[in-house]
């Protein structure tokens, strides 16, 4: 499937890596509800038999200790914060997200690079440096992003959480002394920067405060719009 | 340092005339090194000398000897090199030997620690009016990727925020040489310092000299564009260090550059 999105600049600097798979993604701040859309799209693509492989914005075990130690010592700079991020993030593509979409599979992300173009811009990261870092990776066949209310998914995160990390809520920023408030400030900054890369990135929009079930429907006929499924499925 | 005190005394240019606009004196530069893309050392305080250069062309003899001599004309000495920040060096050792990671997370892993060493390290150092040895530097992390194939621009956007050196030696050694001199000291070549992982030869001499070849080739255009002095590494370590000596000293304002290393770097001194 040919790539319908405009590459940034600095993609060029990579040599257009063709894929016959598609790549998937949701995106939205912390409490959007893009995780449980996520889920249900797996959910129903699997149940249907397609070929599809669902992949998180988490550690690999590559950078988990030096990530984990440098968040216990609170030693991460804003530059070195968005790195180690990236240096994980190119481990998980190189050996596992790209590979899938060589391999022919649907890949669902749950978060990508948008994740730290937001996240360590409002950290004070240049935009363009940011878009650089991650230029290896292909710009997405379809991004969903999940738009709530800054105070609805603050909300959703507070009450369900006990304690935010250093790092999550943002603390590094000295936003202000309290925790819970740095951390809505600082989801207030990746909103947004969310919400500056809608247009520019051809993000769809949806509507965090609608019914689960209504935006799973809406969710599965975008992506049936946009997306040639039938490929997914084994041939008979 | 000479610059220091102009520095510190801001009501007078240079030329001796009253600063016209009263604004000249409220421009206040704000201190973020990590937003900030150059930040010069000038504005720090101390200075930043790097020596770059393959695998056995002489950096770490030369950075001992240079560390003594600045000592002993009463500047304290900070040293920085690859794979040494407290965030992940470790991580990379283990990742190097491993050898299952690829190209991309290796290079991104290397700026971290690089960045690691700069943000947290180096320019406090700098601002407290430290002497910064480098012990390669970005230079040497571009030349390796671009060796293995990532695009310079790509490299060099990474690299933009990095500070800019005062004065950048590249000691360039034929690789033959650097063969030789590797080989003398640790009767063996490491599986990344042949480049083996780009599988230019099965042969680990070839793979070598292919390797530091195409890294001495990049460091070429490296020099030209960014300004790296290149000194011939092949002479004896007295010669090099006098070049060497010569260089800071003129940076530093210091008038002597005379020099006997002390006894217990004497057997460096051939």
């Amino acid at each position: 499937m040919e790539q319908t999105a405009e590459r940034p600049d600095s993609a060029k600097h990579f040599p257009k890596r063709r894929y016959t798979g598609a790549l998937v993604v949701v995106e939205g701040i912390d409490g959007s509800g893009k995780s449980t859309q996520l889920y249900l799209l797996k959910r129903w693509l699997e149940i249907s038999g397609y070929r599809l492989h669902f992949t998180e914005w988490n550690s690999s075990p590559l950078v988990k200790s030096a990530t984990k130690r440098g968040k216990q010592r609170r030693m991460l700079t804003p530059t070195t914060y968005s790195l180690i991020h990236a240096a994980d993030f190119a481990d998980r593509f190189e050996r596992q997200i790209f590979p899938l979409l060589q391999g022919g599979y649907l890949v669902l992300a749950d978060r990508y690079i948008y994740t730290a173009f937001a996240r360590d811009s409002a950290r004070g990261c240049s935009p363009e440096w940011l878009r650089n870092l991650y230029a290896f990776a292909p710009v997405p066949d379809l991004t969903f992003y999940f738009r709530a209310p800054l105070e609805v998914a603050v909300q959703r995160i507070l009450s369900g959480r006990p304690k935010l990390k250093y790092y999550e809520a943002g603390m590094d920023l000295s936003l202000a002394y309290d925790r819970a408030e740095s951390f809505r400030i600082f989801q207030g900054m990746i909103l947004d920067a969310y919400d500056r890369m809608v247009d520019t990135d051809g993000f769809v929009l949806m509507d965090g405060t609608q019914p689960v079930n209504k935006l799973q429907k809406q969710m599965r006929e975008v992506l049936q719009a946009r997306v040639d499924l039938k490929r997914f499925l084994p041939e008979k | 340092m000479k610059r220091n005190r102009k520095k510190s005394n801001p009501g007078i240019s240079p030329n001796g005339d009253q600063p016209t606009a009263a604004s000249e004196q409220l421009v206040v530069v704000p201190r973020a090194p990590l937003k900030s893309t150059l930040e010069s050392t000038e504005d720090l305080g101390g200075a930043l000398f790097v020596l770059e250069g393959t695998d056995g062309s002489g950096r770490s003899t030369q950075i001992a000897l240079l560390t003594e001599w600045l000592e002993s004309q009463g500047f304290a000495v900070q040293t920085m090199g690859l794979r040494r920040s407290t965030l992940l060096a470790k991580d990379i050792d283990v990742l190097l030997g491993e050898n299952t990671v690829t190209r991309l997370t290796l290079a991104l892993m290397y700026a971290t620690d690089f960045y690691d060493q700069l943000e947290n390290r180096i320019l406090p150092a700098l601002r407290s009016g430290l002497i910064v040895l480098a012990d390669r530097y970005i230079y040497t992390l571009m030349a390796r990727g671009v060796a293995r194939g990532l695009h310079r621009k790509y490299l060099h956007g990474i690299y933009e925020k990095a500070l800019r050196p005062d004065v950048t030696i590249w000691l360039d050694v034929r690789p033959e040489l650097a063969f030789e001199r590797l080989f003398k000291k640790s009767q063996a070549i490491s599986y990344w310092e042949a480049g083996r992982d780009m599988f230019l030869s099965s042969d680990l001499y070839q793979s070598f000299v292919r390797y530091q070849t195409m890294i001495r080739k990049e460091f070429d255009f490296l020099a030209k564009r960014y300004g790296l002095n290149r000194l011939d590494g092949e002479r004896s370590v007295p010669e090099i260090n006098r070049d060497l000596r010569k260089a800071i000293a003129a940076r530093l304002h210091i008038r002597s550059t005379r020099y006997q290393p002390s006894h217990a770097l004497a057997h460096l001194w051939r």
